[in-house]
């Protein structure tokens, strides 16, 4: 009995806290609930051909993609750079581990004005520096004027904020990297850059995945920056963003609940398919 | 590795400019009067350091100071508790996992993990339901319990991986002693996963800190508010300066950051335990 | 490893939240009230996004009712994410809340508040509290206005007279021809102020640049009236449109809500004019020294119009009681309390600072203006009281209706997006009729 005593707990709390309610809610996305329309009933797939028709919604599929494409694009590379100029000890080592994980551990709700501050067309630092360095001569706006620069700077904070778990777990894969497989490449006469091509990347492609996967999690449910710092704009909505629209605005519960499990949904799938194209299991 | 040095000095540089670039910048506004930021081209430095943005935030009787302490002693609460209560239920379970066969061991480990799978809203979303039906919204309790069934998965993985990679020697040794396994799980496991325990509860805590929604919906006054939904307040209304904003934000920030400098190692080997099979 | 950051967002939670309390039980709202009739001895909680009326008024109010006021201000967005949280979930939050002007229709219908006429005579009130028929529904008063917020144009007269402008402008064209003038003198190089962030505030400056255009946004069965060209809402548009087009607004304005353009442009002095400010904002931000860098150059200006003065949109607030109210009985006695005459006309500074509530400044009565402008202590205390008493008119005269949270959105995003040059004035200005017209249809 002792393994069911130990593990008892952790399994109420997960079927009464977790379970039970996603099953519960994924039910309610085949059901007609608005607020302004009663009673709630059960009307199949109509919630869903209802958001395909949604122009909004259809603008928004295309702006999350951009997020995606460029977050996990973005949070990769640097993620990968991050963690080989860690691969190797060095004199104050643990210092930048730290400086580097800082971003990951601070609430979002600061985030919005910490980067405020940077994007600012008035008085923001971004404006200010490039001044100062003579690169413009005038400031600039750089939120909800191009759509693409717009996604890109606001898709800018979340890379700031999901980069670090990148890197750490890049990092965590460079690290079961045997040395001697360095030494033997370095016999050959091969560059740094062709040790990391070679050696480093294809080794290193297990966390790699993981990486991406949390990247894509975060960036298919973009949220907070899109709205903190665009507003409702549609230069930058997000698909989650229309989750709220739809159910706490229009009071279209059935619906809002559609689209968040499509986004569930998309999430999963395109997770397995990063795991499929990237993950090869390594054996030293 | 001489020859790549300077690739390296790309690199530290990158990781330093990166992560406290923002950082820094909020501290130095907030360390400057409101027409001092309005100055173009920008102060890079506060030309005349003050903390009266400080003050505003946290000294004095008024509407805001009331409102940022009432809520930073609710966030230890909470944070504090949940962490404690997840920490202890992930140990118990996980060891069960990591060290004892049972049946339905593989199917219960599973849907545990997949929860985490899921983005946090498809299950944890009616949680105010069931909170509302139990009396427990705007309480310490329905809070808490939510921040233990949504750090629970990943408590318990970390702590799997960790008491995975413990040599199974020494409890063997406990066992032909003719300890229960309760016993060697006191005085034998949990001495040894003392490392892994604290790095779980330290990552807890700071997802747990780091929360606004869940504490949003679930809490309707003051008297269970959180720091971070106290903050998301602020700016939200009228005639509170971006200045004495960057003061909240840097305040807020101010425990986090402290935990990652002290205590970045064991947050770093709790987030790569899982990960590294 | 999958996903650690688990931070999920308003939205995302409101809908599930929302779903689940529906599910089961459809979403009448109604239901059986709960809500003890219990009027002393009681301690209720009254949640609105404005600071509380200064201790001692409400420690007067418990000494006289016995009954005992929990005050939680909260930011207006999260209180409307909390009041449909609550109600559609059935759960208590709070015994007096928000009733915006503009869900008084949405609200009416999910029934979600009781009327207010069960508790207030609110019959006897209409005289003195004009603006309550904008809080009526279907019959039933879903809130009672607490303050008298309209929209105003509000000038700088410092920046106007370095232009040279000494005579204020009466209508829309000669504000225009000053504002073009203040940009080509050069004392200021932006000199309007929009809110051109997709956010409700776009949509209220939009529906007061319509009123000054002499037109309205919707008839009483909610068809737009802004479609065709020659509409004052069309025109309105393209104004707002062409005046960032012409520099007149300040190109960051793309991104600026209407509390930022407030504060960092109109009090700093980067801009010299918005159009659609809100009506106190000199005495509460302009005027005060800690905030602002133009003290004492802020006036209102009535509503420069196509001929002459044009109508100020009211957007007042009320308060009123949910369904789920633990104490509906102490919760009206409360209500009643903070919108008497006298208290009114002391949170706005009659009485001296001791009782002000900080951000109020005009009573919803007429007798609650009086008392202030006999007083003299409201700044510009009498222009405002005529202002409220002859050109303050609902944006909608038939009542909010209750898709307007849709349709407003429609508003705002159209509109940002005709401002940054991704559409035309005249396909958001069909985008956004089109929205009305579906809305009201009843799809």
């Amino acid at each position: 009995m002792l393994p069911y005593a130990l593990v008892s707990p952790l399994a109420l709390f997960i079927v009464a806290l977790a379970l039970v309610p996603a099953g519960y809610t994924i039910v309610a996305s085949f059901y007609k609930v608005q607020a302004l329309d009663p009673p709630t009933r059960f009307s199949g797939l109509d919630n869903f051909r209802r958001l395909f028709r949604d122009t909004a919604v259809r603008e928004s599929i295309g702006n999350t993609l951009i997020y995606v494409v460029i977050g996990v694009t973005l949070s990769t590379v640097l993620g990968i750079a991050m963690a080989v100029t860690l691969q190797h000890r060095f004199r104050g080592r643990s210092v930048l581990i730290a400086v580097l994980i800082l971003p990951w551990a601070l609430p979002g709700v600061v985030e919005g004005i910490v980067w405020t501050g940077i994007w600012d067309s008035n008085t923001g630092l971004l404006n200010s520096a490039l001044n100062s360095l003579h690169i413009i001569n005038h400031y600039q706006v750089f939120l909800g004027q191009h759509r693409l620069l717009t996604i890109f700077a606001i898709e800018l904070v979340q890379v700031w904020q999901i980069t670090p778990l990148s890197a750490l777990l890049v990092l965590a894969a460079l690290q079961n990297i045997p040395g001697d497989l360095y030494e033997s490449g370095n016999l050959d006469g091969a560059s740094a850059w062709a040790a990391f091509r070679r050696i480093t990347l294809p080794l290193a492609r297990p966390g790699i995945a993981i990486a991406m996967v949390q990247a894509v999690i975060a960036t298919l449910n973009v949220f907070d920056q899109p709205y903190i710092l665009n507003g409702a704009a549609p230069t930058g909505a997000s698909l989650t963003m229309q989750t709220y629209f739809i159910s706490f605005q229009n009071l279209d519960f059935g619906e809002g609940y559609a689209l968040s499990l499509i986004i569930t949904i998309a999430t999963l799938v395109v997770s397995l398919g990063v795991v499929k194209l990237v993950y090869r299991p390594v054996e030293f | 590795m001489a020859r790549n040095h300077w690739l390296r000095r790309f690199g530290i540089l990158l990781i330093l400019v990166w992560s406290l670039t923002p950082v820094y910048w909020a501290v130095n506004t907030s360390l400057q009067t409101d027409v001092q930021v309005a100055s173009k081209p920008a102060h890079y430095l506060p030309p005349t350091p003050t903390l009266r943005n400080y003050r505003a935030v946290v000294s004095g009787g008024g509407d805001i100071p009331n409102a940022i302490r009432r809520s930073t002693v609710n966030i230890f609460i909470e944070c504090g508790v949940a962490t404690i209560i997840t920490v202890a239920l992930a140990t118990l379970a996980a060891y069960a996992f990591a060290r004892l066969r049972f049946r339905g061991s593989k199917i219960l480990f599973f849907a545990v993990l997949a929860t985490m799978a899921f983005p946090a809203y498809t299950t944890l979303i009616p949680l105010y339901k069931i909170m509302s039906t139990f009396g427990l919204v705007n309480t310490y309790t329905g809070i808490i319990l939510v921040y233990v069934s949504g750090f629970l998965p990943l408590a318990t993985w970390i702590l799997h991986s960790y008491m995975s990679s413990l040599p199974l020697a020494i409890e063997e040794a406990g066992r032909v002693d003719g300890a229960s396994r309760m016993q060697v799980l006191w005085h034998v496991v949990l001495p040894l996963a003392v490392p892994g325990i604290i790095s779980t509860a330290i990552i807890t805590f700071l997802f747990a800190w780091a929360q606004f929604l869940f504490p949003l919906v679930l809490s309707s006054d003051l008297s269970t508010q959180p720091l971070t939904v106290a903050i998301a307040a602020l700016q939200g209304r009228h005639l509170v300066p971006f200045t004495l904003l960057s003061a909240a934000g840097v305040y807020a920030i101010a425990v986090p950051a402290l935990i990652v400098v002290t205590l970045n190692r064991y947050i770093v080997s709790g987030l790569l335990s899982g990960s590294v099979k | 490893m999958t996903s650690i950051r688990r931070h999920p967002t308003t939205a995302v939670l409101a809908v599930g939240l929302a779903c689940t309390g529906m599910i089961a039980t459809a979403c009448s709202g109604g239901g059986s009230s709960s809500g003890s009739s219990k009027t002393s001895g009681v301690t209720i909680t009254v949640a609105l996004a404005t600071t509380p009326p200064p201790k001692a008024s409400l420690d007067a109010f418990t000494a006289s009712t016995g009954i005992k006021v929990t005050w939680t201000n909260t930011d207006w967005d999260s209180l409307q994410t909390k009041i449909a949280a609550a109600a559609t979930a059935k759960t208590y939050f709070a015994d007096a809340t928000d009733v915006d002007w503009s869900r008084v229709g949405e609200l009416g219908k999910l029934n979600w508040f009781y009327p207010m006429e069960k508790y207030i005579d609110t019959k006897s009130l209409t005289a003195d509290m004009p603006q309550i028929t904008s809080f009526t529904d279907a019959g039933h008063v879903v809130g009672i206005p607490y303050d008298a917020s309209f929209l105003v144009t509000t000038v700088n007269k410092a920046l106007f007279a370095k232009a040279g402008i000494t005579t204020m402008p009466t209508t829309i064209a000669d504000y225009t021809t000053d504002l073009q003038q203040i940009k080509a003198k050069s004392v200021v190089q932006y000199p309007l102020n929009i809110p051109f962030a997709a956010a409700e505030g776009l949509s209220t400056y939009w529906y007061q640049t319509t009123a000054a255009f002499g037109g309205t946004i919707l008839d009483g069965a909610g068809k737009p009236q802004f479609a065709t060209a020659d509409s004052a809402g069309y025109k309105a548009a393209q104004w707002m449109v062409d005046a960032l087009k012409n520099g007149l607004v300040p190109p960051g304005n793309i991104n600026v809500a209407d509390s930022q353009g407030q504060q960092t442009l109109m009090a700093k002095g980067t801009v010299a004019s918005t159009f659609g400010d809100y009506s106190g904002n000199v005495g509460s931000l302009y005027d005060l020294p800690d905030s602002s860098s133009v003290v004492n150059q802020i006036v209102y200006l009535p509503t420069p119009g196509v001929s002459g003065t044009a109508p100020n949109m009211s957007n007042p607030d009320g308060i009123g009681i949910p369904k789920q109210a633990k104490y509906p009985a102490a919760a009206a006695k409360f209500i009643e309390w903070f919108t008497q005459a006298q208290n009114q006309a002391d949170f706005a500074g009659v009485s001296g600072p001791d009782k002000v509530m900080t951000g109020y400044f005009l009573p919803s009565r007429l007798s609650g203006v009086s008392l202030l402008t006999q007083k003299g202590t409201l700044i510009a205390g009498a222009q405002l009281a005529d202002m409220l008493k002859n050109s303050a008119k609902p944006v909608f005269p038939e009542g909010a209706p209750s898709w307007y949270p849709e349709f407003s959105r429609a508003v705002y995003t159209n509109l940002h997006a005709a401002a940054t040059g991704s559409m035309s004035v005249a396909d958001a200005i069909k985008a956004m009729s089109d929205t009305a017209n579906k809305l009201s249809s009843g799809s």
